[in-house]
């Protein structure tokens, strides 16, 4: 295990100096912050901190101020909207709300401004006319004609109240998005893995290897340094994402007693890595037989395909969660990571076949590592070569 | 179990499709001494070295490495130098050897003491904080010995270890297996340079399309080899001496071919005594091993017509 773990550490400290990597790892989330950023700043302007009505239908009993975001939005009554448009002209006000005459009978308001209001000011504005027909009521009644349908969510597979709005997001969507994480790491990994292989061909330094440590702890130190090169990459990227996602919902209120789904997350590590592993190890295996680069990064990239056909038969998962074919995915080591993190969210998976899945998925990953080996030893002493079947028969044969 | 032995094969075989490799190889190699493994191009030299160092396996045979089979112990007791030359080029050269020395069970701290050690001793400190993919070849080639070496192990196989070396690198790299078997190491030296073989090794082994040709003390082989030849520089015009069967000139020497059952001496005594000519330098014809290559080879013969193909007696003590 010493030497396995000392290729795992000279592999990954050579390949995360590389350019491409921080190039990679740091360079596309910048772009992905950058590019969302723009719109978000083009779009976002202050709030105003005063509106103006003008009321034509006589009926309404406007407040002084409603709240909005952190702050309260002040409300200027108008008689004319003549006083009105003098005000907003002069920078008192950001805009004025028209109340027609036959507002009570149907009628639209009209909102002047010279850009449309924000997603806050429209939400303060409805507060503004629910507060103006219905002064003195209370704060519990606003709030139920704001949201008629204020309900408690209960999943029907944990038995546990849901929080709604991002508590039933992250209910349903964890483990999805979970999925779609491992699927892009196999299919970055993968390919990583195989130019790594061919790489260690091409520097012909396997014989000083093979006659310093066993082939398996070598290919398993490949795929470990490899693997955990990647897993490095997404560490940085979900930490960032967290650390974004954080801030963004600094601001949200309600967020308390939001209901983690651990049993979807503890799982996708679970069989997630082992299963990311596995990947690598097979994709060691395609660099094995590739005999250059390019080949290497297309058989791989086929690989990496593998680990997204889950999500194209997420029409049989939904018609049946617990179908033969859905269970046999789920306990198959290539599908069972996204098959099974899919199914969550459809079913109550029973533990028994999580934890079959995880012994299949180990064992399936000790036996790539020992074919690989077989393998491995045989290509790299075929040196610059693609390895043809009869070679590859021969190494087993040799076991 | 004989403790000066540090490999000894037996039989071994291996074929490729139709193609024997090597067949039925036997030899053995002492602690201590330099062992030239030689053989033209595609003999089984490395094919041999493989099976010893159990990346392939033998179809038939036995391999005895210091004093059993092979096993993951054994490893960090053997230095291998192949002939396919590579390090990782994006490492540096301290890093290279502190990594292969930590693969050969060294602790971090002795190998990166030992790897400043050699670095010294091979010229190479300056270098140290270098890239391999910066180094030039021979500077490649000597980091390369001290990658495989660095560990000292008790068997060392060492696989065309002075090519591309410029005479002082030769000399240094030269120095180093030496003293390796002064310290007791068992040096096998797979090489076609045969006028470092005739300079370094005790013993050695010739293959030939994967079996036996020569093998034996060296000074056993040139003397079995050895013509009955003079050589002789005089003043004076030699066209015909008794004794002498056939008498050639170059670069203003004579070379003579006796007949059988005359020895240089008696030719000496014939020349002095002579009127017409005054030898000025008379020396024995030895055959060089790189002319014992040649023959050997290019003669084609069958391992039993050769002289030495036998091994010797008390060599079988395994």
């Amino acid at each position: 295990m010493r030497k396995t773990w000392l290729i795992a550490k000279e592999t990954y400290k050579r390949r995360v100096r590389f350019g491409s990597f921080l190039i990679l790892t740091f360079g596309l989330p910048l772009l992905m912050i950058v590019a969302g950023a723009i719109p978000f700043l083009a779009a976002t302007s202050a709030p105003p901190s005063a509106i103006g009505l003008v009321d034509h239908s006589g009926g309404l009993v406007p407040p002084a101020q409603v709240p909005v975001d952190d702050g309260t939005l002040r409300v200027e009554q108008y008689g004319t909207e003549e006083a009105a448009r003098a005000a907003y002209l002069a920078g008192d006000i950001g805009g004025y709300l028209v109340v027609p005459a036959g507002y009570l009978d149907g009628e639209q308001v009209t909102f002047y401004a010279d850009e449309a209001p924000s997603d806050a000011t429209d939400t303060a504005m409805a507060e503004l006319l629910r507060r103006a027909q219905l002064p003195g009521a209370q704060p519990w009644l606003l709030a139920r004609l704001s949201d008629p349908a204020q309900r408690v969510l209960v999943a029907i597979d944990t038995g546990q109240e849901v929080t709604e709005g991002l508590g039933l997001i992250l209910h349903f969507a964890t483990p999805a998005v979970l999925g779609i994480f491992f699927a892009i790491a196999v299919l970055l990994g993968s390919s990583q893995m195989g130019a790594a292989v061919v790489r260690e061909k091409d520097q012909r330094s396997i014989e000083m290897l093979v006659t310093s440590l066993r082939v398996r702890e070598l290919v398993a130190g490949k795929v470990m340094g490899v693997s955990l090169l990647t897993l490095t990459q997404f560490a940085i990227w979900g930490i960032g994402a967290a650390v974004g996602i954080g801030l963004a919902l600094s601001s949200v209120t309600g967020l308390e007693g939001l209901a983690v789904p651990w049993r979807a997350i503890v799982w996708a590590l679970l069989l997630g890595v082992p299963g990311y592993f596995l990947y690598g190890a097979l994709a060691a295996g395609l660099g094995v037989i590739a005999g250059d680069n390019q080949q290497a990064r297309q058989l791989a990239g086929m690989l990496g395909f593998v680990a997204f056909v889950p999500f194209w038969l997420v029409g049989v998962l939904l018609e049946a969660p617990d179908g033969l074919l859905a269970v046999a995915a789920s306990l198959f080591p290539l599908t069972s990571p996204m098959f099974s993190l899919l199914r969550m969210t459809l079913a109550q998976v029973p533990t028994w076949q999580l934890f079959t899945a995880l012994a299949f998925m180990l064992l399936s990953l000790a036996a790539t590592v020992w074919f690989v080996a077989r393998i491995y030893r045989a290509a790299m002493l075929n040196y610059g070569q693609s390895l043809r079947p009869e070679q590859i028969l021969r190494a087993l044969r040799q076991a | 179990m004989n403790r000066e032995l540090a490999l000894v094969v037996q039989g071994i075989s291996k074929s490729y499709a139709t193609t024997k490799a090597v067949d039925e190889l036997s030899f053995e190699v002492r602690q201590g001494e330099i062992f030239g493994l030689l053989g033209p191009n595609g003999a089984g030299k490395t094919t041999s070295i493989r099976m010893i160092l159990d990346i392939i396996k033998p179809d038939a045979g036995q391999i005895s490495v210091l004093g059993g089979p092979m096993d993951e112990a054994k490893k960090s007791r053997i230095g291998y130098l192949p002939e396919e030359r590579g390090l990782y080029d994006d490492m540096t050269l301290m890093d290279t050897l502190v990594f292969f020395g930590q693969l050969k069970e060294l602790s971090r701290d002795v190998a990166r003491r030992r790897a400043e050690e050699y670095l010294r001793q091979v010229k190479l400190w300056d270098a140290r904080e270098q890239k391999i993919e910066a180094l030039s070849r021979g500077m490649s080639q000597k980091a390369q010995f001290v990658a495989a070496t660095l560990h000292e192990p008790d068997l060392i196989i060492v696989d065309e270890p002075l090519s591309g070396l410029d005479p002082v690198n030769t000399r240094i790299i030269k120095g180093l297996l030496y003293r390796m078997a002064e310290r007791g190491a068992a040096i096998v030296m797979s090489t076609h340079q045969m006028h470092q073989v005739e300079e370094m090794c005790q013993r050695i082994l010739l293959v030939d399309r994967g079996k036996r040709v020569l093998y034996g003390p060296l000074a056993d082989i040139r003397r079995r080899f050895t013509r009955n030849a003079v050589e002789v520089q005089i003043d004076g015009q030699l066209e015909q001496v008794d004794g002498v069967e056939h008498i050639t000139r170059r670069d203003g020497h004579y070379r003579l071919l006796l007949q059988e059952g005359v020895r240089p001496r008696d030719l000496l005594k014939r020349l002095v005594q002579r009127p017409d000519v005054t030898v000025e330098a008379f020396e024995e014809v030895k055959t060089s091993l790189d002319e014992i290559f040649v023959e050997v080879v290019e003669r084609d013969l069958e391992p039993g017509e050769m002289p030495g193909q036998e091994m010797p007696q008390e060599e079988h003590r395994a």
